[in-house]
């Protein structure tokens, strides 16, 4: 299929030249599955195989766009939408800039993320895999949720300006099991993510879920008073606010047009806890990383904040491009975010509850529907969801109602920080809108933040 | 290819799938151009085709779909293949609401197709919002057009075989600037419903001129205002905020899907219950929202839905009381035996798909409040003690259950016995769901009344993006927590 897809590539980019059309191509290929489970039933079990294939034509600052889903044998449909892209970028405005058409100065291929095992999973094994994650947990009343999303994706790209390829090949799974209560409304979550099949770990999952059905099921709830607390967050909330952090912190483009809390002038300044380390680290291949960008530059790792000191921006192409500065090889689908870890041993949530502790400690595993409330100053908000406790100091344990935080990065991974564990966890932050993109953010497994302030607290689940 | 499917849905049917369906896109197209101060960043078009298939087996639903239509009989397999399968694990059979076969055919209603504008007179319309927009105190100028073109042709194994032929038309304009103390403000417009088509001629370039001087004069007022109080006020929401309420805490919270618990892995659950129909509370008596995908001319408009139903006016909430759910086949009849009562009614035909490889859910249609009669905005204005008037959908944040949220806007301005004050910036509001409502005490009449559209609402696993529209007068609450 690899040389099938390549040749693809190639003949477009004859027929291209063969136009006097300057043009980029990126091809993309996706397997689907996703198994999705409600009320303890499979309520969807569904497979997409799509093939998009996306032509940007370049003339001189001018730019334009057309992409297509297709078949690999539609050479002639392909071909079409070299003419259309060709006839677009006649009419575009031209850039206040010159945007740069990439030069590959070498043919590149990386499939060291693909396992074909994981790529071809069947739906026995799938069900399989649930029915042992969720093994005598469930009742009447305690239903699962969840998804088995997993598949395989090609990413292949050629351009005029050079015959050399880049090609990508991963395999991902993606699993979130949920159990709920029907009448009460808790739920709790366990979730893993898996770029090879030895990943796969249905004990594991059992094991967070049982921990936690157990006292969502026997411990007493209750409305948390508002006041600040300490705080400890699970991969999914500091993934998440990670995620946040990569749209309004440190990339140069945000920055320029004022939807960053960072500036130029923080460059080499500790903004951050000296706890606090942040790597774009495309050797981790938990992050299905790209060892190359888009435009051809060889990837490494890149550090962002080293011990709270902010390194600097990282620069997309057409951003450095607009305001003349330095790509940093970040023209990619997704990057690969690596939050380093600290010193202590415990990195699971058995093992948090174990820990002595001076003060009552508000555990949040999943922050629900963030959104950035001031991006000047970081400020985002979002609700706990899905196994929060309130491990109190006397030992005892309280499940709460969800709570609202409405916090600025700034504070979160500043000096309120009071420890990370050493223990890292591969949290996958796919999404499943649009193209196939696995991606996942590598964490420390809980971090605790000591004085948050909670806004609003519910009375009931 | 019509033929083909129908072959293909007969012969699933004789393999002993219980319902089949096909939705064949011959095309989607798309045209996305966005203008970034001055700077064509984007210029792209989209094409694609594909079928989708679903497959109702032993009570559990199997879907497949694929670009290539050259293998139908491998398609229509898998997708029977997946059915089988989930039937392994099921605990309430899918059962269908009752409906007719329809043949028949629906189409948007544009008066110029916005994909025969050439490229240039679009262009050429962004040229001039940008030099409108390019004022002192703009920071950056932002000009978007979103073009969207489906047809898709619905087959069924009950016979029914509906062709329709979608066009959307999503223009904004953005401003964005930067105070004295470098934090960044914006004020944007995108118009609300204009007429009974939304085709090329949704863009009156005076209607866009218009607001673009006023989204720069708002904007340029906020750069320099005091800070939102922290207090507890009324809050009086224009139409630009209080769709992104009813659609937040009311459309999603009635997504009969949610109710059941089908989206409790991803988008979350609602606090509603099925034993809340015909008996929560759910607002004041100046409450009447419903789901209304008649109204001419909306994105929630659409003519039959992806169960092949045609579209319907249903009430949700009348007068306060939570009467109805937004509602497709599978789930009304699971409602009514979980409920062990006839809650609904038949399919409210709300059940869509953002695209050929993604299976129908329920989505919002037009989820609207009626207009009341408590005047304009100046009367509701000059009936409120303490109070601040808001708009603009800055940031948005809901319970998982929808049961509480916090919203920011873009703009708010104090009102002090009767009469506006004075602008302030960063603005925010936050309650809980049905206390909210509650305190519903002024519902604006028709001269208040817009139908805003929704381009971009996220829902499901696997995700998908629906289009749709809410129709909102200007609403007061009272006693809200304002600036946190």
């Amino acid at each position: 299929m690899k040389d099938q897809i390549l040749q693809t590539l190639h003949d477009l980019r004859a027929y291209a030249l063969a136009k006097g059309v300057e043009a980029t191509f990126l091809y993309h290929e996706e397997d689907s599955y996703l198994m999705r489970f409600a009320n303890s039933a499979i309520s969807l079990n569904t497979n997409e195989h799509l093939i998009r294939l996306d032509i940007t034509a370049y003339k001189g600052r001018q730019r334009a766009s057309y992409s297509l889903i297709t078949a690999l044998g539609n050479r002639k449909e392909m071909q079409q939408g070299v003419d259309i892209a060709a006839e677009m970028v006649e009419h575009a405005q031209p850039l206040s800039y010159d945007p740069t058409v990439p030069v590959y100065t070498e043919s590149f291929s990386d499939e060291s993320a693909f396992d074909p095992a994981l790529a071809m999973l069947s739906n026995e094994a799938r069900l399989a895999y649930f029915n042992q994650a969720s093994a005598g947990l469930e009742t009447d009343e305690v239903q699962l949720s969840g998804v088995f999303s997993c598949g395989w994706t090609i990413f292949a790209q050629i351009n005029t300006r050079s015959e050399h390829t880049q090609y990508f090949k991963a395999s991902d799974a993606q699993i979130t099991i949920v159990l709920s209560h029907t009448g009460l409304k808790w739920e709790v979550i366990a979730e893993q993510s898996a770029q090879h099949q030895d990943d796969l770990k249905p004990d594991a999952l059992h094991d967070d879920l049982a921990f936690l059905v157990d006292h969502y099921q026997h411990d007493t709830p209750q409305q948390l008073p508002l006041g600040t607390y300490d705080i400890v967050f699970g991969p999914a909330a500091t993934a998440e606010m990670l995620g946040m952090m990569g749209y309004i912190g440190y990339s140069g483009g945000a920055m320029k047009r004022g939807f960053s809390f960072l500036n130029e002038n923080q460059v080499g300044q500790c903004v951050f806890s000296p706890q606090f380390t942040l790597v774009d680290d495309p050797t981790r291949r938990e992050t299905f990383p790209f060892q190359r960008d888009m435009m051809g530059i060889a990837r490494h790792p890149y550090p962002i904040f080293t011990e709270g000191v902010f390194q600097g921006f990282i620069w997309s192409q057409d951003d450095a491009d607009e305001f003349g500065a330095q790509p940093t090889g970040h023209t990619v689908p997704h990057r690969s975010i690596v939050m380093g870890g600290g010193n202590v041993t415990a990195g699971t949530l058995r093992e948090l509850v174990a820990m002595p502790r001076e003060n009552d400690i508000l555990y949040i595993p999943y922050l629900h529907y963030m959104n950035i409330v001031n991006p000047s100053k970081g400020l985002v908000t979002a609700s706990s969801r899905f196994g929060a406790l309130l491990l109190k100091k006397d030992g005892s344990i309280v499940v709460p109602y969800n709570v609202r935080l409405t916090q600025s990065l700034l504070n979160v991974f500043g000096d309120k920080v009071a420890w990370l564990s050493q223990e890292q966890v591969a949290y996958n932050t796919s999404s499943s809108y649009g193209a196939r993109n696995p991606r996942a953010t590598i964490v420390p497994a809980l971090i605790q933040v000591n004085g948050l302030e909670i806004s609003h607290s519910n009375s009931s689940y | 290819m019509q033929k083909q499917l129908q072959e293909q849905i007969a012969r699933l049917r004789a393999a002993g799938a219980h319902y089949v369906d096909a939705r064949w896109y011959p095309v989607e197209e798309t045209n996305d151009l966005m203008m970034w101060n001055g700077n064509l960043k984007e210029a792209s078009a989209s094409r694609e085709s594909g079928v989708g298939v679903r497959v109702l087996y032993k009570g559990a639903w199997g879907f497949s779909a694929a670009s290539d239509a050259d293998q139908l009989g491998a398609l229509f397999d898998k997708a029977l293949d997946n059915a089988r399968v989930a039937a392994e694990r099921i605990t309430f059979p899918i059962r269908l609401a009752e409906k007719d076969a329809i043949r028949a055919t629906f189409e948007s209603p544009n008066a110029i197709n916005p994909f025969t504008v050439p490229l240039a007179e679009k262009l050429a319309f962004m040229q001039t919002m940008d030099a409108k927009l390019n004022q002192p105190g703009v920071f950056q100028r932002i000009c978007t057009l979103t073009f969207m073109r489906k047809q898709i042709i619905f087959l069924d194994s009950e016979g029914s075989e509906i062709e329709k032929t979608i066009t959307e038309v999503f223009p904004s304009i953005e401003v964005v600037g930067l105070d004295a103390q470098g934090e960044m403000h914006s004020r944007k417009f995108s118009p609300p419903r204009m007429g009974d088509t939304r085709g090329w001629e949704t863009l009156d370039m005076e209607i866009f001129s218009a607001n673009a001087e006023r989204i720069v004069r708002e904007m340029n007022e906020v750069l320099v205002a005091e800070p939102c109080p922290k207090d507890v006020r009324s809050v009086i929401l224009l139409p630009g905020i209080m769709f992104l309420q009813t659609h937040e805490t009311i459309g999603h919270a009635l997504e009969l899907d949610r109710i059941l618990g089908y989206e409790l892995a991803f988008a979350g659950g609602s606090f509603v219950r099925l034993s809340d129909f015909g008996t929560l509370r759910y607002g004041s008596e100046k409450l009447t929202a419903r789901a209304d995908a008649t109204i001419p001319n909306t994105p929630g408009s659409f003519g039959f839905d992806d169960d092949g139903v045609p579209a319907q006016n249903r009430l949700l909430i009348d007068k306060g009381l939570l009467v109805g759910a937004i509602t497709g086949r599978q789930m009304v009849e699971e409602a009514n035996v979980r409920a062990g009562r006839r809650i609904f009614e038949g399919s409210g035909g709300a059940n869509r798909a953002t695209a050929f490889y993604r299976v129908p859910i329920e989505r919002m249609t037009n989820i609207n409040i009626d207009p009341g009669d408590d005047g304009t905005l100046d009367d509701i204005v000059r009936n409120t003690e303490r109070g601040i008037v808001l708009d603009g959908d800055k940031s948005w944040s809901i319970g998982s259950n929808r049961e509480q949220f916090h919203f920011a806007t873009d703009i708010g301005w104090l009102v002090e016995d009767g009469q506006i004050t004075h602008v302030v910036k960063n603005s925010t509001y936050q309650g809980e769901t049905v206390p909210f409502y509650n305190s519903l005490s002024a519902v604006g009449d028709e001269s208040t009344w817009e139908v805003q559209y929704t381009p971009n609402c996220g829902k499901g696993q696997p995700n998908q993006i629906m289009q749709l529209g809410h129709g909102v007068p200007v609403c007061r609450f009272d006693n809200v927590r304002i600036g946190e």
